[in-house]
């Protein structure tokens, strides 16, 4: 065998190992791919089907309450009224016909109040400042508790099922203070860094342990709600200090 | 023209590679003014052009003797005139290895980014230790300088790849319409090639001259099909339903944040 011959044989050997190398490498190589994106094919159908159940658990339960609300106006507020207006259109004075006519016109405007809550269409009207604000006056209203409101930037406008998980993040804080800490103050504050929009919610009650189990579920859902909009939730508390929690909304 | 020149440069290697210049300067002044100012479409020029410029210049060396003669008593060989492997130790071992780990760079997830400056810097320290320290002089064979570039190489192929695998960008994509994916796989494959027979460079020259030969070849051809991958990224908005297009991260940006501007 002469050294050309010999160099043609090592030549055809070497280019076909390569070859055969090389193939096998970009066939792995793909079909890894191909595997990989399957998985995160799943992942995020996982993600979003997760999301899609969230938001539906949130718009039952704004529902819920809304109902709740709608059935205790109903009964305690234009109940009343109507039950007023039949007294007094029921008298023979004129006057108190006017009053009864005066108290069905109160009714008809309470009643679109009312209707106006029965669908969600109110969170696109509403800002999330806004909404903060007219939770903390329903607080106010109590009597037993101060609230302040600090805005350093407005939050902007959010979609919907953002500013929907939002909102019910917010209002579940707000009701756990009222309900669990009975605080003196409630401050919230809204402003922003370099990456986060923050809105801080701080009370002065009772506070609790972060790390026991029976507070550790409310603050995973809290999590788990926040994170399915992007968003992170931080929570400082200990028992007789008050809490402090940040929401935290990518800019 | 003597046959000195002939012998020198009239070389399918030589030949090939000029023409794929030739393609590559075609395309890229056809680029618009915008995509020809992004790395992803001038460094792959740079290094198409540069390799063309060294391997012509090795070849000149081996035509021009009086010119390597000269080179090779800058660098401090006087003993062996005839070599020319100082064009090989520059362009190619050197500058070649930091232009492809550049390159390697602007493919990678935004993550990795940082390590490949880490790797160039090193590189280039480790390149002038080795040479200044009479450990590799440049007209020598430099296996150290190359095994490690190579190796450097090698790492940033399994970064890229590994990112093929993991980045959401990437996994949206086909990787056999992906221009990075087939230039990454041809890199490494004629690195670990090039790696292979140039640390045993001499073993095999003194026992097996026949398969360094067949290596060197089919090295040669490994190299022209790169030069070539690099044309196809230059003319790839030519050609927008062969290729995909790449995850490009700071190019996107860039293009985008310009036409932000113009517009």
């Amino acid at each position: 065998m002469n050294p050309t011959e010999d160099q043609i044989y090592v030549i055809i050997f070497s280019t076909l190992f390569l070859g055969g190398l090389m193939s096998t490498f970009v066939i792995a190589m793909v079909f890894i791919h191909r595997q990989r994106q399957a998985q995160n094919k799943q992942k995020l159908e996982q993600i979003k089907s997760e999301h899609e159940k969230t938001l539906l658990n949130i718009e039952n339960e704004i529902q819920q309450e809304t109902l709740t609300y709608v059935g205790r106006e109903l009964h305690d507020n234009i109940g009343q009224l109507l039950s007023l207006a039949k007294l007094y259109l029921g008298s023979a004075k004129p006057e108190k016909q006017t009053e009864g006519k005066e108290t069905i016109n109160q009714v008809i405007s309470e009643v679109r109040a009312l209707s106006k809550n029965l669908n969600l269409d109110w969170v696109e009207s509403i800002s999330i400042e806004e909404f903060i604000s007219q939770q903390l006056k329903k607080i106010e209203s109590t009597g037993y508790c101060n609230t302040t409101l600090e805005s350093e930037f407005e939050l902007g406008e959010l979609p919907k099922d953002q500013k929907l998980v939002l909102i019910r993040v917010i209002q579940e804080i707000l009701n756990n203070a009222i309900k669990h800490a009975s605080p003196d103050m409630i401050s919230v504050r809204i402003w922003k860094d370099e990456n986060l929009k923050k809105i801080e919610l701080k009370d002065n009650g009772k506070g609790f342990d972060p790390s026991l189990e029976s507070s550790g579920s409310g603050m995973f859902n809290l999590k788990k709600r926040m994170e399915t909009i992007g968003g992170d939730i931080s929570i400082t508390s200990s028992p007789g200090n008050g809490t402090l929690i940040h929401l935290l909304l990518p800019n | 023209m003597d046959s000195r020149f002939f012998q020198a440069f009239v070389d399918w290697y030589l030949i090939s590679i000029d023409i794929l210049l030739v393609l590559g300067v075609i395309y890229y002044l056809k680029l618009p003014k915008e995509k020809r100012s992004i790395s992803f479409y001038w460094l792959p020029f740079l290094i198409l052009s540069f390799t063309v410029f060294y391997e012509n210049l090795g070849a000149y060396t081996n035509y021009n003797f009086d010119f390597k003669k000269a080179a090779n008593a800058f660098f401090g060989n006087t003993e062996n005139p005839r070599f020319n492997i100082w064009v090989f130790n520059i362009f190619n071992k050197h500058i070649s290895t930091i232009l492809y780990l550049f390159l390697i760079k602007s493919w990678l997830v935004p993550s990795k980014k940082k390590y490949i400056n880490w790797m160039i810097i090193t590189f280039f320290i480790a390149i002038q230790v080795l040479q200044f320290s009479g450990i590799e002089p440049i007209y020598l064979n430099q296996p150290l300088i190359f095994t490690f570039g190579a190796n450097l190489i090698l790492l940033g192929s399994g970064f890229y790849f590994i990112g093929l695998m993991t980045n959401e960008q990437y996994l949206a994509t086909n990787p056999l319409r992906l221009l990075s994916f087939w230039q990454m796989t041809f890199i490494l494959f004629t690195y670990s090639l090039t790696y292979i027979s140039s640390v045993s460079l001499m073993y095999l020259y003194n026992n097996y001259p026949q398969l360094l030969t067949s290596l060197l070849k089919i090295d040669w051809v490994m190299g022209v099909i790169n030069l070539g991958i690099l044309v196809l990224t230059i003319a790839s908005p030519k050609f927008p339903h062969f290729f995909e297009r790449e995850p490009f991260f700071e190019f996107e940006k860039k293009l985008n944040l310009r036409n932000r501007i113009s517009s």
